[in-house]
């Protein structure tokens, strides 16, 4: 069963748009939405939880449109942007006792479970905690709610490495009993390499590639060679970086011959977001 | 919706301004004021101080993410701000019963608070809230200009009201003069303003929820 089905989003914004942008997530997995900053990330996933007006297209969850369904639906969603920045001088208890009352799934002894494992003082107000406290709070209370999708909108941002490797376990722990999806986005590819199932990759509001992760990278080679090279094959390259040695550059996989001289490797994340970054300022 | 409300009165509001009505009212006991101003601090203070707290304290991202609706958000905050209207209304329509046996040959210049000079306080509060109102929801959060013109709305109302009761026979004779014996007149002047609040507070509900559907949480 599909957790989330973006299809068709369209919206326009004088400087910017978002273009056609469709991509499916499976119910049980983990999916890693990542783009450079200003890519439409946010916008996608604020359109997802119908907070803009877009201009067209459609957005399912668990396969009940969320324009028609919103109140029901989200009390199967949970979400976090960044960190939680409303409220900020009221106490989490405060603020935790009037979210629960929206929610007819609230589980008490799950709420107070979280808390102990994220080492929440419920005393605290919000702006006494870190970022990275704040979006376990942030989590605490969706998962609270028995959310089965969860959005996240830069989770990991602000956290360290320790704290991050932590939320990325517990998302992989989240997703065990094939009941909760998770769609996250971030420019920290890092965290997707060790625990997305899936990769959508948004680029000037466009989806450049939605896939499996191992299938996503696959489809992209990194090549290098002399510049005389790069003569033959520029083309073809999705971009490039001329250096002393040569040039170095991104190309797809199906435009890639494996007889020639080029040398050839398989890209990470991270060098198929750069390439394609700048790509876009060639053409600026 | 009454998720919504509750938000508002303990998370969104800061208790001061439940007390506030009870304050303003006691201003009613000065003798011969001006007390059109006495639900004018309303318009004057609680709103601008309340919008800048939902504002700061960016509550609008809040229930947006709570399993609401657009419609009910609007709901919700209209009921909250018509209920500190009937509190600073009704706390100050009661002290009034104490300021007319307190000073019964007092003159006034003024409206003397008896039950039609309430009725127009009613219009003015209805008039302030369908200028405020729609205006505020084209964003949802900016609130000073949608402020300023209702107040001055409303101000302009309470002076317009005030001069007519002054200068036209007809007004002067129900407000100042043989009118104000009759208590049936008096009573139909009020619920007249309580049906012309409720029928403006209404429509800039209807506007409010038509412009709000186009706002765009960012």
């Amino acid at each position: 069963m599909l957790a989330l089905d973006v299809r068709n989003l369209h919206k326009k914004y004088p400087d910017f748009q978002l273009k056609n942008v469709s991509f499916q997530l499976e119910q049980g997995y983990i999916m890693g939405f990542i783009g450079v900053n200003g890519a439409g990330k946010t916008t996608t996933i604020k359109s997802i939880l119908n907070m803009l007006r877009i201009d067209g297209g459609e957005v399912y969850v668990f396969g009940r449109n969320m324009a028609e369904h919103e109140t029901e639906l989200k009390q199967q969603i949970g979400c976090a942007f960044g960190d939680v920045d409303f409220y900020t001088r009221s106490r989490l208890k405060t603020i935790t006792d009037i979210t629960k009352k929206f929610y007819r799934n609230w589980n008490e002894d799950i709420y107070a479970n979280y808390l102990r494992r994220f080492k929440l003082d419920e005393n605290k107000k919000i702006a006494e905690l870190s970022s990275g406290m704040k979006v376990k709070y942030s989590l605490a209370l969706a998962l609270s709610h028995g959310a089965k999708l969860l959005i996240l909108d830069e989770p990991t941002s602000g956290l360290d490495p320790v704290s991050r490797d932590d939320l990325l376990d517990l998302f992989q722990e989240l997703i065990v009993d094939g009941e909760i999806s998770i769609l996250f986005s971030t420019h920290i590819t890092s965290d997707l390499e060790k625990c997305a199932d899936f990769i959508t990759f948004i680029d000037d509001g466009q989806i450049v590639a939605s896939a499996e992760k191992n299938e996503f990278v696959e489809a992209y080679r990194l090549v290098s060679g002399s510049e005389a090279q790069l003569g033959v094959i520029r083309e073809e390259l999705i971009a490039y970086k001329v250096n002393s040695f040569g040039f170095t550059g991104l190309i797809r996989t199906e435009d890639f011959d494996p007889s020639s001289d080029l040398r050839a490797s398989m890209p990470t994340l991270e060098e198929i977001m750069i390439y394609f970054a700048k790509k876009e300022s060639l053409y600026v | 919706m009454y998720n919504l409300v509750m938000k508002d009165l303990k998370l969104g509001i800061n208790p001061w301004f439940f007390i506030l009505p009870l304050l303003t009212a006691a201003l009613m006991l000065i003798p011969a004021w001006i007390y059109v101003i006495v639900p004018l601090y309303f318009c004057f203070i609680t709103i601008p101080n309340v919008f800048g707290g939902f504002k700061s304290q960016n509550d609008l991202m809040f229930s947006t993410l709570m399993p609401t609706t657009k419609k009910d958000m609007v709901k919700a905050r209209i009921t909250v701000i018509v209920l500190l209207e009937l509190m600073h209304l009704l706390a100050a329509m009661l002290v009034s019963l104490f300021t007319l046996r307190l000073y019964p040959n007092i003159d006034y210049l003024f409206f003397a608070p008896h039950a039609g000079f309430w009725g127009l306080c009613w219009v003015m509060l209805g008039i302030f809230n369908i200028v405020l109102l729609p205006m505020y929801y084209k964003t949802a959060y900016k609130y000073g200009a949608a402020a300023a013109a209702s107040n001055i709305a409303a101000v302009l109302f309470a002076m317009v009201a005030q001069g007519a009761a002054m200068m036209v026979p007809q007004v002067h004779a129900i407000f100042y003069g043989a009118g104000l014996d009759r208590t049936g007149l008096q009573l139909s002047i009020l619920a007249a303003g309580i049906l012309i609040f409720a029928a403006l507070t209404l429509l800039a509900y209807r506007i409010s929820v038509r412009r709000f559907l186009e706002v765009e949480i960012l």
